[in-house]
């Protein structure tokens, strides 16, 4: 019989480990379970081992998650690095989590599970998207973090906080940045006015953004207004072609970085059965979470950027909220000082979920980029194109679902991580129906691809 | 193979030695497989198993499995969740292995 633990949590990130922190400090018997070698999650990945070079190159924020992930690294909790999970579901006496750990299956039963694992990048589906040469700005981010790998020449394009950061980092690495081709609609700015009142409540944060803004309009080719993005080449990209007030451009590079803010991960919390809801304001579906992480499923929550993106800050303070409503569901340790500490974590990311506003209006996504067309491929697994799939979403196919049956689209190895909402944007725009009544792809076991050696050899729960 | 799009930070990396299709190498040692294939100049990694186009890694934290290749004999590794080590086997999926 496996060891049966109090508290699992997927997902080593800033939400993870501070809700970690809060549990085992209450003498809570805690799993924290992480795909990375380290941990830190994306934004703070190889903290722990990066070189002085890198942290200088990657900024203050960066360093500044070193207190949290020293927290987390002396508490009285089980960590385990390098997990793929590729299972949840409801047990008896709780949860039980299904992980590939060097290529063996193992299994973890726990009363209550905390799902933290995090962001990934909106998928944005221009045409040339699926060509060497084209990665994400995340990705760019990621090589810049744990491998401290730089582009000697690049292209960045699309929109939010994330590129105008990696712009500022990759210039203070010396990278020559061909253009930085911003994607923001005009008309942005001005919806965007009235969440400066939002936004003045974190002001540190407002003029940080502005300045990193400044900036880069000021320091390298910054081209905004932009439109129509595609990836021109053949085998291997050779140049992005873009719209500017109606008038088309190319530029030569073999190197494009493409963002378009975040979504959350919710393939785990939809496993379990929780229920999704469209946020048009986010554009993207989320996971309906209570005030402390709590899902309509006894036992499970959800917090950080897995939830609703707010980045690492607001994950930080969902964790720790997490946590300590796991301690106090378990030792009844409703103390004054935790009631206040919790009365103040709902004020903070009640108000942190507001000034985001600011953020989410100003960068949600212009509308030609839910709108692929022609050969774009939009399921980059199966190779299927927007033509094929508006194609069949106008005989009147029920829902993205449907045509996954019909095109194949959602049913390669990412498991429609890469297409499902942008087949739900063109069965949504064909048939003339607001996004909120698509509903999303259903997910189904394995969340990672297992083999079946290793499905054969795991071990009996 | 070509000129690679990418460069180190850090001025003379200590060095590990790496075996991508039958040749060896030497790359930076805290380098991922998707990494180290950048590195070295491979522009695509695999050959798509519907289309047969080149394909190379996205989005290099797992959730897109473009990066897929064969590390040390096992099929359908994603080369951007895992760490070099000495002399591992990395075989590109760009003959239609996929």
């Amino acid at each position: 019989m496996n060891k049966i633990y109090d508290y699992l949590v997927i997902g080593a990130g800033p939400a993870g480990m501070s809700a970690a922190i809060e549990a085992s400090k209450a003498g809570l018997c805690v799993l924290v379970l992480d795909q990375a070698a380290s941990a830190g999650g994306q934004i703070y990945r190889n903290l722990g081992q990066a070189g002085s070079k890198q942290a200088k190159v990657l900024g203050p924020d960066y360093v500044s998650g070193k207190p949290l992930l020293a927290r987390f690294m002396a508490a009285k909790c089980d960590y385990q690095p390098l997990v793929q999970v590729w299972h949840i579901e409801a047990h008896e006496k709780g949860f039980v989590v299904a992980v590939l750990v060097s290529g063996e299956s193992i299994t973890y039963v726990t009363s209550h599970l905390l799902l933290a694992n995090g962001a990934m990048e909106r998928p944005i589906a221009i045409a040339g998207w699926d060509k060497p040469g084209v990665m994400t700005a995340g990705a760019g981010q990621i090589l810049l973090k744990s491998s401290a790998l730089l582009p000697k020449q690049v292209v960045l394009a699309g929109s939010g906080p994330l590129l105008l950061l990696l712009a500022q980092q990759y210039r203070a690495a010396g990278v020559t940045i061909t253009a930085l081709l911003d994607t923001t609609p005009k008309s942005n700015y001005w919806y965007a006015i009235p969440w400066l009142v939002a936004g003045l409540t974190t002001p540190t944060q407002l003029f940080k953004g502005l300045w990193l803004t400044l900036v880069q309009r000021i320091k390298i080719p910054y081209i905004s207004g932009v439109s129509h993005i595609e990836v021109i080449g053949k085998e291997h990209a050779s140049g992005v072609r873009y719209t500017v007030s109606g008038k088309v451009y190319d530029i030569a590079c073999n190197l494009i970085m493409l963002h378009q803010g975040l979504i959350p991960q919710t393939q785990m919390a939809q496993l379990l059965g929780c229920p999704q809801v469209w946020n048009d304001f986010k554009q993207c579906w989320q996971t309906q979470v209570g005030a402390a992480g709590q899902t309509p499923i006894d036992g499970l929550q959800v917090a950080g950027d897995a939830g609703a993106i707010g980045g690492a800050y607001l994950a930080q303070l969902e964790g720790r909220i997490a946590g300590l409503a796991r301690v106090n569901s378990a030792a009844e340790l409703r103390s004054r000082r935790n009631k206040l500490v919790n009365l103040w974590l709902r004020f903070r990311i009640k108000q942190l979920h507001w000034a985001r506003g600011l953020i989410d209006r100003l960068y949600q996504p212009a509308a030609w980029l839910s709108e692929p067309s022609g050969d774009t491929v939009v399921c980059r697994c199966e190779q299927v194109s927007a033509e094929a799939i508006t194609a069949i979403a106008n005989t009147g196919c029920a829902g993205v679902n449907q045509l996954k049956s019909f095109t194949r689209a959602g049913m390669g190895a990412c498991q429609g991580r890469q297409c499902g909402l942008n087949l739900g944007y063109l069965v949504a725009h064909a048939q003339q129906r607001p996004m909120s009544e698509v509903e999303p792809l259903t997910v189904r076991p394995p969340l990672s691809p297992i083999c079946l050696g290793q499905l054969a050899r795991r071990s009996e729960l | 193979m070509t000129d690679s799009l990418f460069r180190s930070l850090i001025k003379d990396p200590p060095q590990c030695p790496i075996v991508v299709n039958g040749v060896e190498h030497q790359v930076p040692v805290q380098l991922s497989v998707a990494a180290a294939l950048l590195y070295l100049g491979h522009l695509a990694t695999r050959q798509h198993p519907v289309s047969g186009e080149p394909r190379a890694p996205f989005c290099h934290m797992g959730v897109c499995f473009e990066c897929l290749v064969s590390i040390d004999g096992q099929h359908k590794q994603r080369a951007c969740l895992r760490q070099i080590t000495p002399y591992m086997c990395i075989e590109t999926l760009m003959a239609g292995l996929n």
